[in-house]
């Protein structure tokens, strides 16, 4: 009776928890700040998006939002830029999202970045940028990886467990929810149709027709990785961490994205690739040929990472080992050639 | 006392044809019964489960070309959604009857005797929003359960039931057909 009381108050605060936190001002991140004055978002009867405005020069008006839709949408902006909370007082400000996640580096932006909104200089939206906006208005649409009608909610769900190694939230949690009304208010302000397919949805997958069909080389791809990659996300691509932020998100190890997620070359071997012409190096997006980018990605692929719920306790095991080993020993075979390249030491 | 002599080996009889044939014969018998069954199931049973198709009602090719809903996809499985959305909305009696109480012989017994299409693609793209009488935030499928609980005077399906799901796929297609974007109002404007 006292553990069944003790659940019940439990239960209690978490609502009332809950209660307070809809309530409350939101403070922004810097780039949500950014983001949502760009658009203009605040209460009101009407909604008129100036990115609708400067691109096709008339106002559209739409419905207006109320303070708590805003707050939402406010929110949803958050979680997608900082999931981890970095920049949240305490993790309740992010519906405790850390739960859901096991690394302690993946946010929703390390995918889709700008804010789920990318834009070049000009205010273009970019071509296979993984844009929520456009991932919003063609929700529940047929998905060839699952072989579902996959809604929004159940999407998001497979970025927690497998992009974020971690676990799935209830369809209805307000984390999922406020993420679909940041989602819903991004496809508002661009003025995305339902239904309608955007460029800039999903990623620009490469697979391997898009190549000479020379054959993707993981040797070639370390090389490559190296020279392109390492600068940022560290030698093994564990990552680069700074006063406790995650600034480049680890690639593999425990903290990044799981086997079974689409970002995984031998998972999905197109979608990796697609990111990486796509995205990176940032600054220098489109610098990398379409077999450089399959190469990078099948070098990240090979690398230790945790297993995901399809590999069974013994493959989880043997990762995970790997995970522990491989590491200092890399580490130290790379200190018996000393800084030299690994082309240098063949 | 008479010994009985034991023969220490048996004569080996040769198995008859049919013998032989047994495992075969019930191989082939246990293939026929999986086939038949699927056979079965798929043509002679009326069972939706072991349907592919969803039953044509009447006035769906007439909508499915009206909203232009069979343009979607090469697969088919949005239209198929589409396709059972609209049975649950204009036979809401026959298709939802989980989650109503009220039968053929009733008016107002569909989702269509109060809304039309149109309304359910308008109520989809301005879904999401705080609702002040409720004082939460209400999702599309939140006002579907509450139609279906209060006018329907029915049962709450789960968020995840395929009432809920083919609901809003169907207002999807209409709001794609219309062209809507988030927090289009009806008459524009």
């Amino acid at each position: 009776m006292v553990v069944l009381g003790g659940l019940y108050l439990l239960a209690l605060e978490r609502h009332s928890e809950r209660d307070r936190l809809r309530a409350a001002a939101v403070e922004l991140t810097p780039g949500c700040k950014a983001k949502l004055a760009g658009y203009d978002l605040a209460p009101g009867q009407e909604y008129r998006s100036p990115y609708v405005r400067r691109v096709s020069d008339v106002w559209i008006t739409a419905r207006g939002y109320s303070a708590e839709d805003v707050r939402a949408i406010e929110r949803g902006c958050n979680i997608v830029d900082d999931l981890q909370g970095h920049f949240a007082k305490d993790g309740s400000e992010r519906w405790h999202a850390k739960r859901f996640v096991r690394g302690s580096h993946t946010t929703c932006e390390h995918c889709h970045q700008g804010i789920g909104d990318k834009q070049d200089a000009a205010g273009k939206r970019m071509e296979g940028s993984n844009s929520m906006a456009a991932s919003w208005v063609m929700a529940d649409m047929y998905d060839r990886f699952t072989g579902l009608l996959l809604p929004h909610e159940l999407r998001q769900m497979q970025c927690y467990i497998n992009s974020s190694n971690g676990f799935k939230p209830n369809a209805a949690d307000d984390l999922m929810r406020d993420v679909t009304a940041y989602s819903r208010f991004l496809s508002a302000a661009l003025d995305l149709k339902i239904g309608n397919h955007y460029l800039e949805q999903g990623i620009a997958e490469i697979p391997a027709s898009a190549t000479l069909k020379r054959g993707d080389d993981y040797v070639r791809g370390a090389h490559l990785y190296r020279e392109k990659c390492a600068r940022c996300h560290g030698p093994q691509a564990l990552g680069t961490v700074v006063s406790g932020k995650a600034v480049y998100p680890a690639l593999a190890g425990p903290n990044a994205h799981s086997m079974d997620s689409r970002m995984n070359f031998a998972m999905v071997n197109s979608v990796m690739p697609g990111f990486i012409c796509r995205n990176m190096p940032p600054g220098e997006e489109g610098s990398l040929e379409n077999q450089d980018c399959r190469d990078i990605a099948y070098y990240i692929g090979t690398l230790p990472r945790a297993a995901g719920d399809h590999q069974g306790p013994l493959v989880a095991a043997w990762q995970q080992l790997m995970m522990t080993v491989m590491p200092p020993l890399t580490r130290y075979a790379e200190s018996l050639v000393g800084n030299r390249a690994l082309q240098d030491a063949d | 006392m008479t010994e009985t002599t034991i023969p220490t080996t048996e004569p080996r009889l040769e198995p008859g044809v049919w013998v032989r044939l047994l495992p075969v014969a019930k191989s082939l018998g246990a293939l026929a019964l999986i086939t038949g069954f699927v056979l079965w199931a798929h043509f002679g049973s009326h069972f939706p489960a072991f349907r592919a198709h969803v039953a044509a009602e009447p006035g769906w090719e007439r909508f499915a070309s009206a909203y232009g809903v069979t343009e979607f996809g090469q697969d088919g499985h949005f239209v198929r959604a589409a396709q059972n959305g609209y049975n649950v909305f204009f036979y809401t009696h026959k298709y939802a009857w989980r989650f109503t109480r009220r039968t053929a012989a009733q008016a107002a017994n569909t989702c269509a005797s109060c809304h039309t299409a149109e309304d359910m693609a308008y109520g989809f793209v301005n879904s999401d929003r705080f609702d002040e009488k409720l004082g939460k935030r209400m999702s599309f499928e939140e006002h579907v359960m509450r139609c279906l609980a209060g006018h329907m005077d029915g049962f709450v399906p789960t968020l995840y039931d395929p009432t809920i799901r083919d609901l809003r796929i169907f207002a999807r297609a209409v709001a794609h057909h219309l062209q809507l974007s988030e927090g289009a109002r009806k008459g524009g404007g």
